[in-house]
């Protein structure tokens, strides 16, 4: 084993002496949250290619490592170690909430700023030892169920019923969905949970129906969120149904087809950016986002998943560069590591693809309510803006 | 020799300056321990386990709650875990080792899936599926085992530690009875083994190691949610143990090595080949293991192992165990069967048979096919419980005992296919015998305690090799033996067992002449010693030159009983057998 | 719960029931003939619709490749006039589906016999030449195709799920759509269909009489390797059909099939992996109880199913009981 390491190792040297930028990417590209994970990766992709195309950062070539965790905790963890060996900057990653809780622990031991692509507040709250290190840039849960339990109050709605996932995904949005929406006087009648791989959710939409819900929230991603929706329906359910933004990708639509017309969502801006306000910040970055991706993966391909990536670039970019002012990667690369911690946490105003981005020392989120969520309407096959929060 | 093994600790000195490989060594260690653990099931044992996840992660539930929620040291975790283990063993186990074929396996999936959603949906209690965080490090004599270096040395001492045991298990009586019950569960009751038991024992022990590595994962990670401690996850292990051979140590160890590092090389390995990233891992992944299962059922190690020099055994020097020599009158009865009767659905198999066995004779059970002599037999010994009649040992009653407290009292059996384990040399096969006759419990196997006992066990063995002749084969797997050696084996098995009363079920079965006359020679020689043969046979040359009396079976009922002459002139008998072997 | 609901509730449980019948009777048989505990076979059913949606929106899936693949190995590993099975198959699966690209009458066809080829090459080609191997290692061999099979179908297809248009649209009565009638009816008929062939047939015959006594089989000229070809062509084949039928009801994912597979082989278990009916009915079960656990207490589904299985399994153990030798 040694006998390819010490090679591998020289590669890793050569490698900084051409003072290359190694920026590790850990994402599910397999496993249940492939979904979300492989339009990250896409953006990764085709952020190497324009990078390559235009040299890099501040005149260093800039490198992403993208290691694929399967979904799974173990091998996110794994990768990070392994990441963190191979000497890069900055860690980006994971998609999923537990394996990004997982990927805590490594970061503040090493010392590498980190910033995750998954949804909970947990990840980035409260900003301790270990946080410290941690940022992210998908908006939380909590954020987005403040727009889903604005938008139900204004149509009206007194009780809700909720079906998720029979996972991470769907227990954080039933934790914070359920809180905020107690909060704003709204009464839960129902929780259910349901899997992505079932055949069936007749027994759980049944019992929603018989609690007569002004609104059903489904708290799942990607097409498995179809069909709870198809289900409620088929079963004549009249109410309003939200689903989450987790479902933002053009296949919701493809398989849906007829039976997710009217779905009340919550997304980040990038979602319906042609038809934004034009004072709204994020609008001609999202457009930017949209335009470049759709030229390398094809019409329609874009999600608002890989625009979390993107985002994340978005901030490493310049904080890299102001870094570089700092301190030498190639010379010391723990301290560059800790310089490039302090100008992500100095971060302000940066527009992005699904917001306003402004980190402090006590809020490692950065986005504002107003500026990263609004609320879409799924109206003749497409992506309808409803309203904004500004 | 086997202290070899704490090599491995030297491991992450080598490894230090490349701390993503010390990672991937505590991996290596905590899935070394797991698949260990099915070592012990599937390997000694031959159970299959679908749940060592669902141990691990009860090993690192309880650690985690202990620790973060009531801020207690992580070593109460560490007994918290391994009594959560154990007592999830003892349940499953109890509820399940007397399962057969698929029920087990089948049984362990359905607690593993259970296990996990509950870990899921007891968001209260642990944290649901996005887990529980901010445990705190071990610490180890003052020392934070906070990176993964120091972390690697107890991992790997552990490992080393948990291989040592497991070697001393599997040399020992229990290793042997384990064994023993993998292939034949009658042969290892007839013995003095309880089955049941002994499963459980091994479920047991397999649970607690792979809740130890729970508890080694969960303060590794320092983080601990249920993705880790999926039905996947246990499918994994047990993949990584089957592929590198689940029979032997260094095989399952094998495995957990590859398996670890595969994961890591097809990532740097794939990218290269296929020029691209994608989601090419796991398709390798299943294709090396089928791959692998191809080239090699058995496991990887077996097949490496044929290019790996023998290692010699030695034979034993110690003293034998002391010999309850056969004592008692000539001619007391010492088993009695008194109307024993046994039907098999609607047909009458045996009804009535009522004889007596005295010591120092020969008795021959014959009778034509069907005439019911093996299912007596099977109601003498307790591998089947008679539907009426009793059945007396040296005046005891032992009706409806099972064959493991039946033999204990003094009486042996052989088997109309000679149960053998194919796989264990000669002197183990015959050192089986001695089961009954020893203690050693797990905990003493465990820690190598029983050195003393295991030597005089194996001696006890040789010399009963030397009593049938096959000293001079006692190191060869006993695959190598030919059919009438096979036979002597089961006799010496049963002399070293020190049972007085040997029930002999067609031991001239596929022997030469010259091999029968020598059978011959040497079960008269132990009836002058003061044993008792009861033997069942269709070779009439071979009964009536060799048995002092003879009882004859037809249709279930005992029809004569008396010396070969006085059979051989009876009308009953010869219309019954005689006439129809003419 | 009022009558309508426990109507849905049923109509729900028989729905799914049927589903995990098929699976567990194609796994029953496969593993009577050759011990082998298919555990790919919800990859096998999923690559049938989502091959289907492909060729109907006139792209070749790469599931034909992976076919064409194994049928090759296949090829390579019989001898003489035994290569002419996978190699005609192979051409003729390959033209099939260059013809089927057009015109979509012929894409249902096709993505069975590429289902059916499949299966068959995957058993000629990893289980076949392990001959003798322990039920442990076939069963590991199987989880190997099943990861590499689940790797490949996210390749192929991508991360979400596909709907192909239903047979028949329009429901019959509240709760149960036309497309279910037609599940139901397929499962009549596959139940039937295999009873008839194993009784009457004498191909049909011989086949069980492999799968009761294969070294009996072998005395009397039933060569197990072809006893296990059409096992598994069988299974495929129900597994094919039952996939595109079920697709426009459950939608077809790469990550769907095991889930599927598993609760088949639960039901198969129930049948102590030997009975057709006895698996058919504890298929049904399972169905029945996720339907109630799921109104009930939906979070704890899973657990609850696969925990009462446990009595169930007990009680079966314990009806077994026979000596052990």
């Amino acid at each position: 084993m040694r006998r390819w390491l010490v090679p591998l190792l020289a590669l890793a040297l050569s490698a900084w002496a051409q003072g290359t930028l190694k920026v590790g990417v850990v994402v599910s590209a397999t496993g249940p949250a492939a979904s979300l994970g492989i339009p990250e990766r896409n953006t990764f992709l085709m952020l190497q290619e324009l990078l390559d195309r235009q040299g890099g950062v501040a005149g260093r070539k800039v490198e992403f490592v993208i290691l694929d965790d399967a979904s799974d905790t173990t091998q996110a963890v794994r990768n990070t170690r392994r990441l963190v060996e191979e000497g890069v900057v900055a860690v980006v990653g994971t998609t999923t909430t537990p394996a990004s809780l997982g990927m805590i622990p490594v970061v503040a031991e090493a010392k590498v700023p980190m910033i995750s692509l998954a949804a909970s507040k947990d990840i980035i709250h409260p900003v301790d030892a270990q946080r410290f290190w941690v940022f992210k840039t998908p908006q939380t849960e909590e954020l987005m169920a403040r727009a889903i339990v604005a938008d139900m109050v204004a149509r009206g709605v007194k009780t809700v019923g909720y079906i998720g996932f029979n996972d991470a995904y769907g227990e954080g949005w039933a934790r914070f969905f359920e809180a905020e929406a107690k909060a704003k006087g709204l009464q839960v009648v129902a929780s259910e949970r349901y899997n992505r791989t079932d055949t069936s959710v007749t027994g759980q939409a049944l019992r929603i129906i018989a609690r007569r819900p002004d609104a059903v929230l489904i708290g799942a991603s990607g097409t498995p969120a179809v069909f709870p929706q198809r289900t409620l329906k088929e079963r004549g359910y009249p109410g309003l149904i939200y689903q989450t933004h987790g479902v933002a990708n053009p296949d919701f639509l493809r398989v849906g087809g007829k039976d997710v017309e009217g779905t009340l969502l919550p997304a980040g801006p990038i979602l319906v950016a042609e038809q934004l306000p034009s004072a709204f910040p994020s609008k001609r970055v999202a457009l930017d986002y949209i335009q470049r991706y759709e030229a390398r993966y094809g019409i329609g391909s874009y999600s608002t998943f890989g625009a979390h990536a993107w985002d994340a670039w978005l901030i490493l970019k310049p904080a890299l560069e102001r870094a570089l002012k700092k301190a030498d990667p190639g010379r010391d690369l723990a301290a560059f590591r800790a310089a490039l911690r302090d100008e992500l946490e100095a971060t302000k105003g940066l527009v992005a693809t699904h917001g306003v981005f402004t980190f402090s020392k006590e809020d490692h989120l950065g986005l504002r309510f107003e500026d990263a969520a609004v609320m879409v309407q799924v109206e003749g096959g497409r992506w309808k803006l409803v309203r904004t929060f500004r | 020799m086997r202290y070899g093994w704490f090599l491995l600790l030297l491991l992450p000195f080598l490894l230090a300056p490349f701390p993503f490989y010390l990672t991937l060594l505590n991996f290596f260690a905590l899935s070394g321990l797991v698949a260990l653990s099915l070592y012990v099931l599937t390997g000694l044992a031959g159970m299959t386990s679908f749940a060592q996840a669902a141990f691990m992660g009860m090993g690192a539930y309880a650690t985690a709650l202990l620790t973060v929620k009531a801020g207690l040291s992580p070593w109460f975790g560490l007994a918290a875990g391994l009594a959560l283990s154990l007592l999830l063993a003892l349940v499953l186990g109890g509820l399940t080792v007397r399962l057969k074929g698929h029920f087990l396996p089948l049984s362990t999936i359905a607690w593993q899936v259970a296990l996990y959603i509950l870990a899921g949906n007891l968001v209260g209690l642990t944290g649901g599926h996005t887990g529980l965080t901010d445990l705190p490090p071990l610490v180890l004599l003052g020392f934070p085992l906070d990176n993964a270096f120091r972390y690697g040395l107890l991992s790997l001492l552990v490992l080393v530690l948990a291989v040592l045991a497991l070697h001393n298990l599997r040399f020992s009586r229990l290793g042997r009875a384990l064994l023993a019950l993998r292939g034949d569960a009658l042969a290892a009751a007839s013995f003095g083994v309880d089955p049941a038991a002994l499963r459980l024992k091994a479920f047991l022990l397999a649970g607690a190691m792979a809740g130890l590595a729970g508890f080694l994962y969960a303060h590794f990670l320092r983080f601990v949610n249920p993705t880790p401690f999926s039905l996947e996850a246990s499918i994994k292990y047990l993949v990584m143990a089957v592929a590198g051979g689940v029979g032997t140590i260094p095989g399952v160890l094998l495995g957990a090595a590859l398996f670890t590092g595969l994961e890591d090389w097809l990532k740097d390995l794939l990218p290269l080949l296929l020029g691209r990233q994608g989601n090419y891992e796991t398709i390798a992944y299943g294709l090396v293991l089928a791959g692998i299962l191809l080239l090699a059922p058995q496991g990887l190690f077996p097949l490496l192992a044929r290019f790996l020099p023998r290692k010699e055994g030695s034979l034993p020097r110690a003293e034998p165990l002391p010999l309850p020599a056969p004592s008692g009158a000539r001619g007391e009865v010492v088993l009695e069967a008194q109307g024993l009767r046994k039907a098999f659905g609607g047909l009458l198999a045996v009804n009535g048979v009522f004889f007596a066995l005295r010591r120092g004779e020969i008795l021959a059970l014959i009778g034509p096919n069907g005439a019911g002599k093996s299912t007596t037999f099977n109601l003498l010994t307790g591998a089947i419980p008679p539907d009426g009649g009793r059945v007396f040992l040296f005046g005891k009653e032992i009706t409806g005992l099972p064959p493991h407290r039946i033999h204990p009292l003094g009486l042996g059996r052989t088997f109309q296919h000679p149960h053998l384990f194919p796989e264990l040399s000669v002197l183990e096969n015959a050192a089986l015998g001695t089961y009954a006759r020893t203690r050693a419990g797990f905990s003493r196997v465990l820690l190598g305690l029983h050195g003393e006992e295991e030597a005089r066990a194996l001696a006890t063995a040789y010399r009963a090799l030397k009593r049938v002749g096959l000293e001079g084969l006692a190191l060869e797997p006993a695959a190598r033996l030919t059919a009438g050696q096979q036979r002597l084996l089961e006799i010496a098995r049963l002399l070293a067992s020190g049972a007085e009363v040997l029930l002999l079920d067609e031991p001239a079965a596929g022997l030469r002449a010259g091999e029968k006359r020598e059978l011959a020679r040497l079960l008269k020689a132990l009836a002058r010693e003061g044993y008792t043969v009861l033997i069942v046979d269709h070779d009439m040359d071979l009964i009536m030159g060799l048995a002092d009396r003879v009882v004859v079976m037809n249709y279930g009922e005992k029809i004569a009983e008396g010396t070969p002459e006085e059979v051989q002139r009876n009308p009953l008998v010869r219309a019954a057998y005689l006439g129809e072997a003419a | 719960m009022d009558a309508t609901i426990l109507g849905f509730l049923l109509l729900d449980a028989l729905q799914n029931g049927v589903i995990y019948g098929l699976l567990a009777v194609a796994m029953v048989l496969v593993f009577a003939v050759t011990r082998v505990i298919l555990v790919p076979i919800g990859e096998l059913m999923m690559f049938a619709p989502l091959s289907l949606v492909w060729l109907q929106g006139g792209k070749l899936p790469g599931t034909l490749g992976l076919a064409l693949a194994l049928g090759a190995l296949w090829a390579l590993l019989e001898r003489g006039r035994g290569r002419g099975l996978p190699l005609l198959g192979g051409v003729g699966l390959l033209l099939l589906f260059l013809l089927a690209r057009g015109s979509p009458a012929l894409a249902y066809p096709a993505a069975i016999f590429l289902v059916v080829y499949l299966g068959v090459a995957s058993y000629r080609v990893f289980f076949q030449p392990l001959r003798e191997a322990t039920v442990l290692a076939y069963l590991i061999m199987a989880v190997g195709l099943h990861v590499a099979y689940q790797g490949l179908g996210l390749v192929f297809f991508g991360p979400e799920q596909y709907r192909p248009e239903p047979l028949l649209s329009g429901e019959v009565l509240a709760g149960l759509s036309w497309q279910g009638v037609l599940v139901l009816l397929f499962a009549l008929l596959a139940v039937g269909g295999l009873y008839l062939f194993f009784r009457l047939s004498l191909f049909g015959k011989a086949l069980l009489a492999a799968a009761e006594n294969r070294l009996g089989a072998r005395l009397c000229g039933i060569r197990p390797e072809e006893a296990g070809m059409v096992a598994f062509a069988i299974a495929s084949l129900l597994a094919a059909l039952a996939g595109l039928l079920l697709a426009p009801l459950i939608n077809a994912a790469y990550f769907m099939g095991f889930m599927l597979g598993l609760k088949g082989f639960v039901a198969a278990i129930l049948g102590g992996l030997l009975s057709y009916p006895v698996a058919f009915l504890g298929a049904l079960l399972v169905g029945l109880f996720e339907s109630f656990t799921s109104f009930y207490a939906s979070a704890y589904k899973e657990a609850l199913v696969f925990l009462l299985l446990v009595p169930a399994l007990f009680f079966q153990s314990l009806r077994a009981r026979a000596v052990e030798e």
